[in-house]
């Protein structure tokens, strides 16, 4: 982390402020003493239920995913009588969870890559130069995000399956990345257009090629957006739902939501609630568990390009 | 957070994405050209002969997909092997799957479909569409092929009556339903002799048990609100059937007009809404899908559950052992009504395609003759416990299961009093309505009379609708 | 200053730009065209109908209804999602005891903690909640009657006038601890000698909170609302799991759930994308009018 080489602007003292804003303070007659007990405790209390509604239904699931069927239809409440680590066995095997997690990292890794090494790309260039077409090619993929994918399915299909990559992991990792670039160039356009330009220039006095000014330069300059972006594309590629179900039809290569709501679809037909739950299980802790390591990355990272 | 980079201006944020919803994007300019349309399948083609009908390229590969669902997919795997055995240089390939039209329909506007569908569950593709599309084979060589196990009988004759019927489309079969199935209630044996109870045979017999039931403290009936409402659409035909005859039924798959306004469709759907104004109904069953309320009914919180005959099958990881499940016809509104109280609502399901555009078209009809020799029909019935179209496979044999031979008794029962109803399978629109409207009227959201106007409208609204391909029967 | 400017404009653009008109620019061009046709989804040929589709369209009484409830999701979720973030990001942040404006005690745990649902995969949320709303044996109705609120007990997503809302419960859930976070950082960016001139003139905490907190916030909670917005025209995975035909009585379809229900169950292609079209522009007016009312007339600096 840097710290902030510049300002904005001081800061306005708070007097000068119009009225509109935020007005002068009124003087209560009995002043109220923050931080008295009582509110402190209902402060507590109120969050405390907050986090137990945040966390009892993933631990109910943890705990389930040790029942056997039946118990899973008893008492939601109560404990398994006895541990069942089989159903995770059942889980990893029958439901090949296993391979949906393989095939999630390598499509979701190599998307990731190529959409912040292309999507850095055009947003650099859209944001240090003018050419002819330079804001219609930055309308067309900020347009890009106001279009439902549901709307493009099934002409992609064809375009996928004509270029022979339906069902491969490259055909994936391309859909993807296309489908994250929008968001992207548009974040990071206007991340570039507030980086300070100044050292760019000196080093193109120097003689150094454009090329060389972005990946030396303004690239590290760029990394808070870029680990923030990151971050919000990851989230949402180890999501995404819809394109793989409609491209991604070989069953060997399926990711873990389309394994996983294959698996619950599969419920209908044979009731084997309890191999679901540990399927879920299996595939909710990797990513609870890198939030956890990473947790202060990501809340920083998720936060820093909305905030000032 | 002082440490944070200047990061970008919020307002930058505002003013493109403003700028981009307020001009009209000019995508359409770019329209490119469609994707190539898929020419008619180069079927492989070999020699015909006696064992080989079709002409079926040896070497030609099949492309197998199956619906996994309740009858699971070892069986298709069999049938595979058989093929196997009698092409051995064809590579056949296997995958069973529960979303087939989630993940077929793109393959087919490819041009690219599999060689053998089974084209069932909740996300299958609507028949009539594929038919009126012009997507399918038509099987009559098939059904006047000899049989794989006697040559001088065609794969016709082998079939029991009606089996082709849900998927006859003007005269021409399109497709080969493989699983007979009967729909009814189910109870199991064994609560019901605790109690001292029977299986009634007249409607007031049924509330009459209902209400001793809901004294014993179980709910008498479940159904899954959120997934399967129609499943008790079933009943509500059963009862005019048996009330009017087949030609009610007829009358609504024709769509005529009126026909939902019928006497004894009326009488049906009353006694059915009466079932939910009396309180009979599993407390919550709007809200439960299919399996949660079939797992709430062997648990034994409701008592009796209508269903198909692929219930035994789909539950039996979660059956106690012990419950005997068992079939229960059901019983008329009146003692003299147009068909016997035995008549029995016959559905042959399962319904196996192969896609006009497959590359091996002679395969996939030669692997339905497979499937069909009694070989195929009896391994099918001893691992899933349910019927065949294949006319007695498997005799009396119930391989150890109590709702399998309780079904092949009322099926003899029922001697040629089997009907159904087709319209759902025909018209997806309809379908859909018939859907949330049968949930209104079990919910008690809805009464009788507004759950016959609303289908009667929707029907009249398909007929007047010159876009959608009619079928009559 | 710029030479070798053609070279990195062409050199940086040439992959990306192909890529995204091949996947994404032309595809929904594509889709344009489609829905002037009454294709169905499974030939080749797509014969031509014009508008028809989208006549049809506006007479389709379902059609109005999904618009209605995305026209709920999108003012709901939003406010409910902000509400609540606002509320637990404040209590975290300005809620300290002892007099000073500071954050409670455990409030990095509470925030760690708000923050798992928003990182779960939607599909996992989605089987999760199925069985929460259960109502034979769910959590949610288990432990309403285990405190005696057994009259609350509901049949959560088989009764049309609560299972729009159980879902949008859902979104909520999922949402709320994203916002905790990101206006909390929001908070913490604001400096401390503000605060302090508030105290000094008197401001209680509640004043604090109101005149000078919120109005600092009011950009980040306006980007906040687009997100939102965004995540409420999305939640397809979600309803398509736990309402996969509509819910009860169609209460609650929405019309990404419409589109993909008309086309993969009804095969009627045309008409499904001229709803896309329908979808496309509708989001876009929604963001034109979300920004065009949202002048500011000042901005704070700090």
């Amino acid at each position: 982390m840097t710290t902030s080489p510049q300002r904005t602007r001081p800061t306005a003292p708070l007097a000068e402020r119009s009225s509109s804003e935020a007005g002068p303070t009124t003087t209560s007659p009995h002043r109220t003493r923050p931080g008295a007990p009582l509110a402190t405790g209902v402060t507590h209390a109120l969050l405390a239920v907050w986090a137990l509604l945040s966390t009892v239904p993933l631990l109910w699931a943890l705990i389930s995913a040790f029942k056997d069927n039946s118990e899973l239809f008893g008492n939601p409440w109560q404990l398994p009588s006895t541990w069942h680590a089989d159903n995770f066995a059942r889980a990893w095997s029958k439901a090949s969870i296993g391979d949906f997690f393989v095939n999630t990292l390598i499509v979701v890794f190599g998307a990731l890559a190529l959409t912040m090494i292309l999507g850095s790309m055009v947003a650099y260039v859209l944001a240090r130069f003018t050419f002819p077409g330079s804001r219609l090619i930055y309308y067309t993929f900020v347009a890009g995000m106001a279009f439902p994918v549901v709307l493009a399915l099934v002409p992609l299909f064809f375009i996928v399956k004509n270029l022979g990559l339906l069902g491969s992991y490259e055909g994936m990792i391309l859909v993807y990345t296309a489908y994250a670039l929008p968001f992207t160039v548009f974040f990071l356009t206007s991340f570039f257009r507030t980086l300070p330009t100044a050292v760019a220039e000196a080093a193109l006095i120097d003689g150094a090629s454009q090329e060389a000014i972005f990946f030396r330069i303004m690239l590290p300059m760029a990394k808070p957006g870029l680990l923030s972006v990151g971050i919000f594309n990851f989230l949402g590629m180890w999501n995404q739902y819809l394109l793989p179900v409609a491209l991604n039809t070989d069953r060997d290569k399926y990711v873990l939501s389309q394994g996983l709501a294959s698996l619950s679809s599969q419920q209908g037909y044979e009731a084997d609630w309890s191999a679901l739950f540990a399927g879920l299980v299996i595939a909710a802790v990797p990513v609870i568990a890198l939030y956890l390591m990473l947790q202060r990355r990501i809340q920083a990272g998720l936060t820093v390009g909305m905030l000032k | 957070m002082n440490t944070l980079p200047p990061s970008f201006s919020r307002r930058a944020l505002l003013r493109s994405t403003a700028a981009v919803a307020l001009a009209v994007p000019a995508a359409g300019l770019l329209a490119a050209c469609a994707g190539s349309s898929g020419d008619s399948g180069t079927a492989a083609e070999g020699k015909v002969t006696a064992a080989n009908p079709f002409g079926v390229a040896e070497d030609a590969a099949l492309d197998v997909v199956v619906f996994k669902g309740g009858y699971s997919d070892d069986y298709a795997k069999f049938d595979e092997k058989l093929y196997a055995k009698k092409f051995p240089k064809a590579k056949v390939s296997h995958s069973g799957i529960t979303e087939i039209g989630t993940e077929l329909q793109p393959r087919f506007v490819a041009g690219d479909p599999p060689d053998v569908v089974d084209n069932s569950g909740a996300k299958k593709m609507v028949l009539g569409t594929l038919v009126a599309d012009g997507q399918l084979a038509n099987l009559s060589d098939l059904l006047k092929a000899p049989s794989a196990d006697d040559p001088d009988t065609t794969v016709e004759d082998t079939l029991l009556s009606g089996a082709l019927d849900p998927a006859t489309f003007d005269g021409k079969v399109m497709g080969l339903p493989y699983v007979f199935t009967v729909s009814g209630f189910w109870y199991s044996k064994t609560l019901l002799d605790k109690h001292g109870w029977t299986w009634p045979t007249t409607w007031d017999g049924l509330t009459a048990l209902a209400a001793k039931i809901k004294k014993a403290g179980i709910a008498p009936f479940a159904y899954g609100g959120t997934t399967a409402p129609d499943y008790f659409f079933s009943p509500l035909m059963a009862l005019a059937a048996k009330q009017g005859g087949v030609d009610v039924i007829k009358a609504i798959d024709n769509l005529e007009a009126k026909a939902w306004q019928a006497e004894p469709v009326k009488a049906a759907a009353e006694a059915i809404a009466s079932l939910a104004s009396s309180g009979y109904f599993l407390k919550g069953s709007e809200g439960l899908d299919h399996t949660q309320a079939q797992t709430a009914w062997v648990q034994g919180k409701a008592a009796l559950y209508h269903s198909g005959s692929f219930i035994e099958n789909e539950m039996k990881a979660i059956t106690p052992d012990g419950f005997d499940m068992v079939f229960g016809t059901v019983p008329p509104l009146s003692k003299t009504g147009s068909l016997p109280q035995t008549a029995l609502h016959a559905v042959a399901g399962e319904i196996y395609v192969v896609p006009a555009k497959a590359k091996n078209v002679r395969g996939g009809k030669e692997y339905l003759r497979t499937m069909l020799s009694k070989e195929a029909a009896v391994n099918f019935t001893k691992t899933t416990h349910a019927l065949t179209v294949v006319k007695g496979a498997t005799g009396e044999e119930d391989f150890g299961s109590t709702a399998l031979g309780s079904v092949t008794k009322a099926i003899d029962a029922a001697g040629d009093d089997l009907f159904s109803y087709l319209f759902p399978s025909w018209y997806a629109d309809l379908a859909t309505t018939l859907k949330t409207e049968i949930a209104n009227l079990l919910a008690g959201r809805t009464d009788a009379a507004v759950f016959l106007s609303k289908m009667q409208a929707k029907a009249d609204a398909v007929a007047a609708d010159s876009s959608i391909t009619k079928f009559k029967r | 200053m710029n030479h070798g400017k053609t070279r990195i404009i062409l050199l940086f653009l040439a992959l990306p730009l192909t890529l995204y008109a091949v996947l994404v620019v032309s595809p929904y061009a594509q889709a344009f065209q489609i829905s002037l046709t009454s294709w169905s989804g499974f030939t080749a040929d797509k014969p031509f109908v014009g508008f028809d589709n989208f006549q049809r369209l506006l007479q389709d009484p379902e059609f109005w209804r999904a618009l209605a409830h995305n026209g709920l999701l999108l003012v709901v979720v939003p406010l409910v999602t902000i509400a609540l973030g606002l509320f637990f990001a404040a209590m975290l942040n300005v809620g300290g005891s002892g007099g000073k404006v500071a954050g409670v005690r455990g409030s990095a745990f509470y925030s760690r903690v708000y923050f798992l649902p928003h990182i779960l995969p939607v599909v996992i949320t989605a089987v999760l909640w199925q069985f929460i709303y259960n109502p034979q044996i769910g959590l949610l109705n288990g432990g309403l009657e285990a405190i005696g609120l057994g009259g609350l007990a509901h049949s959560w997503l088989g009764d049309p006038t609560v299972a729009l809302w159980a879902l949008i419960g859902v979104l909520v859930w999922a949402g709320v601890g994203f916002y905790v976070v990101l206006f909390s950082a929001a908070m913490q960016s604001i400096p401390k000698d503000i605060f302090e001139a508030a105290e000094l003139d008197g401001a209680g905490r509640f004043q604090t909170l109101t005149r000078i907190t919120l109005p600092l916030l009011r950009e980040t909670v306006q980007v906040a609302w687009i997100y939102l917005g965004i995540h409420a025209l999305d939640a397809f995975a979600l309803f398509m799991v736990l309402a996969p035909s509509g819910g009860p009585d169609n209460s609650t379809m929405v019309l990404s759930q419409y589109l993909y229900l008309s086309a993969f169950q009804k095969g009627n292609f045309g008409y499904a994308t001229a709803i896309g079209v329908l979808l496309s522009l509708l989001s876009l007016l929604m963001t034109a009018l979300t920004f065009g009312t949202s002048r500011k007339k000042t901005t704070i600096e700090f």
